[in-house]
């Protein structure tokens, strides 16, 4: 699947591998229904521990983007958050803050940042292309 | 929490070699389900904490409790809910790999043949070669399959890794995960030491780093990456003198200026942000990072 764990991002390993594959699937690489690996693979091929992955799995279908079918494993659900759209809204504005913090940290101008997000918008969409 | 019984308990465990003092004062508590990682310098007192843990020595003072159970007192007991493996693996030289892990079976009450034949074949061991005629790697291999196949709720692991290739040990770890976790997840415990943590970095929920006999740092790993932080700042012109009062660590290089905080972070960031710098990165410390600086700062004071 192509997740990669990076330990220097100072981010919890499991929300790491929950936002990965948030990501693989609002990019179209992963779609609706398709199964993911089961847990103890995953495991095995990124080393990590059994319970790190179990964890991410567990938080993924409580946010409604898997769903584990039993004795058939886990599969991507179609994107349809069960959360209110106020919720949602500000689900994204926490990462936003974060995002708008980090880039006052690295002396991004605001312009610059627009013009990431712009650019990084276009990149998505033509990752989905090539998927569809 | 309190209600659970902690699946290894060391309190105040002091233990000398000799005049010698190896353990002075450890204090460990590992929970049910969790990876624990114990590191430590050579002769840091790791492999003398792991003997206190199976009666191979008996502590001076202090206690130490495996599920509850004194091994000093109930030895088989103890024995029955946990597998080790040693840093230097030893077998009887005459037996094949078959009757050494027979053997080995005849001292389990569970022993699980099924696992013992995966194992096997996961790492291409031929069963009637005898133990003195296999390598290091394939020796550390036969002591694993006969860790796990006990399916006990107790792995202890001193410096299993060490002196292996990448192949092998890339597998030992694997083995770890699928095998041994993935058998009875969440009530699977694990005590590791090493000095390749960063092999283990992934599997490790939480560490305490010990020095000469002393714990000196006990944290949950995803809390240790957030806190410790590393901030590489690059200036036009020579670095001016800014406040590092929360630095545990300063290195200095021409234009560059390299600091190492735990907490604190935050302000040390704002004020060099301050002084108007080139560039300014921040990254997260590896486990192994953190355990260095840690022990180097000690021992600088």
């Amino acid at each position: 699947m192509g997740l990669h764990i990076n330990f220097k991002s100072g981010k919890p390993v499991y929300l790491q591998i929950v936002d990965q594959i948030k990501s693989l699937s609002a990019s179209g690489a992963l779609r609706a229904g398709e199964a993911l690996p089961s847990i103890r693979p995953l495991a095995e091929e990124l080393r990590l521990n059994r319970n790190t992955v179990a964890k991410a799995y567990t938080e993924l279908e409580s946010l409604g983007v898997i769903e584990t079918l039993p004795g058939k494993g886990c599969f991507l659900k179609a994107s349809q958050s069960p959360l209110r759209k106020e919720v949602r809204r500000n689900l994204l504005i926490e990462e936003i803050d974060q995002a708008i913090v980090a880039a006052h940290h690295l002396q991004v101008s605001d312009r610059e940042f627009f013009d990431i997000i712009q650019e990084r918008m276009n990149a998505l969409e033509s990752k989905r292309k090539e998927f569809a | 929490m309190s209600r659970v019984t902690p699946a290894i308990q060391v309190e105040n465990l002091k233990y000398a070699y000799g005049r010698a003092d190896a353990v002075h004062d450890l204090n460990l508590t590992v929970q049910p389900g969790r990876c624990y990682g114990l590191f430590g310098r050579n002769g840091a007192g790791k492999t003398t904490t792991m003997k206190c843990l199976l009666n191979l020595l008996r502590p001076r003072s202090g206690m130490v409790r495996v599920f509850g159970l004194d091994p000093s007192k109930q030895e088989v007991a103890v024995k029955q809910r946990l597998a080790y493996v040693p840093d230097q693996v030893a077998f009887y030289p005459w037996m094949s790999i078959r009757e050494t892990l027979d053997y080995l079976a005849s001292f389990r009450t569970n022993w699980n043949r099924r696992i013992e034949a995966d194992l096997i074949e996961r790492f291409r061991l031929d069963p009637s070669v005898r133990a003195d005629s296999l390598s290091k790697g394939q020796r550390t291999q036969l002591a694993l399959i006969a860790a796990i196949c006990p399916e006990t709720d107790l792995l202890i692991l001193d410096e299993p890794t060490s002196g292996l290739d990448p192949i092998v040990r890339r597998e030992f770890i694997e083995t770890v995960i699928g095998a041994y976790q993935d058998g009875n997840p969440g009530n699977r415990t694990i005590l590791v030491s090493t000095h390749l943590i960063s092999e283990f970095e992934g599997l490790i929920d939480e560490f305490t780093i010990v020095d000469h006999g002393r714990n000196v740092l006990t944290l949950d790993a995803d809390l240790a990456r957030e806190s410790y932080k590393k901030i590489r700042v690059r200036f036009a012109d020579t670095p001016p003198e800014v406040d590092l009062r929360e630095a545990l660590q300063v290195r200095r290089e021409g234009r560059e200026l390299e600091v190492i905080a735990n907490g604190g972070s935050a302000e040390l960031q704002h004020r060099l942000q301050e002084t108007r710098p080139e560039s300014l990165t921040v990254e997260s410390l590896t486990l192994e990072e953190i355990f260095v600086a840690t022990v180097k700062s000690r021992e600088a004071q």
